[in-house]
């Protein structure tokens, strides 16, 4: 609506560019000042400037010379977008993006204006945005995506969003709100998803695993969509991957899943970790050697590629970006401190968890382990979750952990769920400060050993903030 | 002879939002440590129950879609679950099948659900979901005991006359953020909005619940005193943070 005033010129013009011009000032200085602080100003800035001038994310998308692609859904947002990020660049393009997981509209905002000069323009060919689920319709109106990517739908943050049935309802809404001529990528393993409509104008690419079921020793990964979504009966699955993920059918009604355009067919792993896969697309067969580990990953680099092949990038340059992806920010990412080596890995979410707790026992070694939970907006402020956590895992291999601790605002919440998963009380060590917990299980581990932090998302930016302090990890707002 | 504790699972599958695990882990894990036999028997919608044999009744929450499904089973059972309260059958039921052991719940569209009228109290769908931290005063003991838990809830649930709540509300909304009343006691029926998960935080109701499990089997009901420190300190955190401005200023927002 601002937008035709400003076309009337004379004295709302003028007011009308005072306003863009002082939001993004104010926005950029905050930026600058959050930094100087060792934060990453990705909240504050863009909730400012959004005050000021609601419109302005609209604005500065506008301007983007290819487009805007917006990445959603509850697990593998991050690592999905920073693959297709790296493609995109590997093709040329350069893409604004909003790193470090800070998703929600002013997150968007805050990532527009850092992009922008003072005058409000953007010379960038990509806006590549993470959206979280509860945040996705409106930031959909707001920047008008070309293209959607919806990774997945688990028990997430309940206390946000309801129920399931709430966030489902929220991803069906952008879906609906995109503007025709643009496409969407979505996983076809996701009964849930599927059954969204929102199609009219619109192409729709989906993708999905086709392998031998792999044996899953983690027993409450439980399902949170049992029921048909169109009927309500129960599903009937001949394959389940994770969680609700796999081949299902209404035994009741004609609903079923769909055949992907984008198929997982072979995977072999390999000694050192990575995979080889083999994936059919529409039209031909490419073969991926990834270093990304676990199914989770292989859902986000199908979604990638399956991105890529609507963008119609070419398959050498995809592929050869896809070879050499590291995990993105937070998702197991190590550093070396004082000769010990050091592996952050984000939870926020049971199926998450779980699977870094698998990936962690898969690897037999002596480690120490730091939970953090804080219950800050950004972490979900209802920790009943870490119940749903199959921490029992650590409990019946409890002879790998040197020590274990609980750390974060909920330090004492997660000190119980140690204790009832079956681990001696005596041996769980509670600090409240993340920072002071950091310091105290760098000093449990011994030189040459391993240190795992599993902490939720701002207990991560605190532990962060102290590695940086103390000279290690780039700060997390820098290109990667 | 070692004691014996069964405990009927209603619906794991559908039933099982918020953290219901934690309950159940709860439960088993402190009977364990007292040497009580602890049996707990799924049961899917479709299944014949036997009462007799139930010596706690656990139902969890479920997400919208799954709470109908449930409640149509259960109407089926509707008279053989109401002789087994009025013996004196425990129950403890977590925020969805809370409200389904009232009156009827009234939803958004007008539309009233029935529910198996074993608690005198009815539910209207709210505008605004109550979600937050919260801590009640509970009178199950002499002095009363707190209780400190996690709600989430979108129904506005009403008492009846004669039932009693479970607590009142000291830090929260309770069960429609209006009269300071948190859950509802029948017989030994317990009913709560509160999860988070409930038990393990507030190891006294857990023994509570084994208590009556046991009395009404008819075994020794004494329960042996616990090494508690770690459960009674995240009790204290989770109280002083539901007190804390930092929670309150952010309490309910949906």
């Amino acid at each position: 609506m601002q937008k035709d005033t400003a076309k009337t010129g004379g004295f709302t013009n003028r007011l009308f560019q005072i306003k863009k011009t002082g939001a993004i000032v104010i926005g950029k200085a905050l930026i600058a000042f959050t930094r100087l602080l060792g934060r990453g100003g990705t909240t504050l800035p863009g909730r400012m400037a959004i005050r000021i001038k609601p419109d302005l994310s609209e604005l500065l998308a506008g301007q983007l010379l290819k487009g805007v692609l917006v990445v959603t859904g509850t697990n593998g947002k991050t690592t999905t977008s920073a693959l297709i990020k790296n493609i995109l660049k590997a093709a040329g393009y350069s893409c604004i993006h909003n790193q470090s997981g800070s998703n929600m509209s002013w997150g968007v905002a805050s990532a527009l204006v850092d992009a922008a000069s003072v005058g409000g323009t953007i010379t960038a060919d990509w806006a590549l945005m993470e959206a979280d689920e509860g945040a996705f319709p409106k930031i959909v109106q707001d920047i008008r995506p070309l293209g959607i990517v919806v990774t997945n739908i688990f028990r997430d943050q309940l206390d946000r969003y309801g129920e399931i049935d709430r966030i489902q309802d929220a991803i069906g809404r952008g879906l609906q709100v995109q503007a025709a001529g643009g496409f969407q990528v979505v996983n076809a393993d996701d009964p849930s998803l599927v059954s969204l409509d929102g199609l009219q104008g619109k192409q729709r690419l989906t993708y999905g695993l086709e392998i031998e079921l792999i044996e899953d020793s983690f027993q409450n990964t439980g399902r949170d969509l049992k029921t048909c979504p169109l009927c309500k009966k129960e599903l009937t699955y001949e394959r389940v991957y994770f969680a609700h993920l796999g081949h299902y059918h209404c035994p009741t009604c004609d609903f079923r899943r769909p055949r992907p355009d984008v198929r997982l067919t072979g995977l072999t792993i390999k000694a050192d970790g990575s995979s080889l896969l083999t994936i059919k697309t529409v039209d031909k067969q490419i073969n991926i050697n990834s270093p990304l580990p676990g199914i989770y990953n292989y859902y986000n680099l199908l979604a990638a590629l399956t991105c890529a092949v609507a963008l119609n990038i070419p398959e050498a340059t995809v592929v050869k970006t896809l070879e050499i992806a590291n995990p993105s920010f937070g998702r197991m990412e190590s550093f070396t401190v004082k000769e010990k080596e050091l592996v952050i890995a984000l939870i926020k979410n049971p199926v998450g968890a779980n699977e870094v707790l698998r990936t962690i026992l898969n690897r037999a070694e002596k480690a120490t382990l730091l939970v953090a939970i804080n219950d800050k907006i950004a972490d979900g402020t209802d920790v009943s979750w870490l119940w749903d956590v199959d921490f029992e895992q650590l409990a019946t291999r409890s002879e790998q952990l040197t020590a274990t601790f609980a750390a974060g605002l909920r330090a004492w919440d997660m000190a119980v769920r140690f204790k009832y998963a079956g681990l001696d009380q005596q041996q769980i060590l509670v600090e409240e400060n993340s920072g002071t917990a950091l310091h105290r299980a760098l000093q449990a581990t011994p030189p040459g050993g391993k240190l795992y932090i599993l902490p939720t998302y701002t207990a991560m930016l605190e532990i962060r903030r102290h590695l940086n302090r103390m000279g290690y990890g780039r700060p997390y707002w820098e290109d990667r | 002879m070692s004691r014996q504790i069964n405990i009927y699972h209603l619906y794991p599958s559908q039933l099982n939002l918020y953290g219901d695990r934690g309950n159940m882990l709860a439960i088993s894990r402190r009977a364990r440590w007292r040497n009580i036999e602890l049996q707990i028997i799924p049961i899917e919608p479709g299944d014949q129950i036997n009462f007799d044999r139930c010596d706690l009744l656990f139902m969890g929450g479920g997400q919208d879609s799954d709470q109908l499904l449930v409640a149509a089973d259960l109407k089926k059972r509707q008279a053989e679950m109401r002789q087994a309260v009025e013996i004196g059958m425990p129950v403890f039921a977590v925020c969805g099948s809370f409200q389904l052991l009232g009156n009827h719940y009234t939803a958004v569209s007008g539309e009233k659900i029935s529910g198996l009228e074993i608690l005198d109290l009815y539910t209207e769908a709210g505008d605004k979901r109550l979600i937050g931290n919260a801590v009640i005063s509970c009178p199950l003991w002499q002095p009363a005991q707190t209780l400190v838990g996690f709600e989430n809830h979108a129904g506005k649930t009403y008492l009846g006359p004669g039932l009693k709540p479970l607590g009142t509300v000291l830090y929260g909304f309770g069960n429609n953020g209006q009269d300071k009343k948190e859950g509802a006691v029948y017989k030994n029926v317990i009913g709560t909005y509160l999860h988070g998960s409930l038990l393990p935080k507030n190891p006294w109701l857990t023994d509570y619940l084994l208590t009556k499990a046991l009395e009404y089997r008819g075994q020794d009901s004494t329960l042996e005193k616990l090494d508690d420190s770690t459960e009674t300190e995240a009790h204290r955190a989770a109280v002083y943070l539901a007190r804390s401005w930092r929670h309150r200023m952010r309490s309910s927002r949906a």
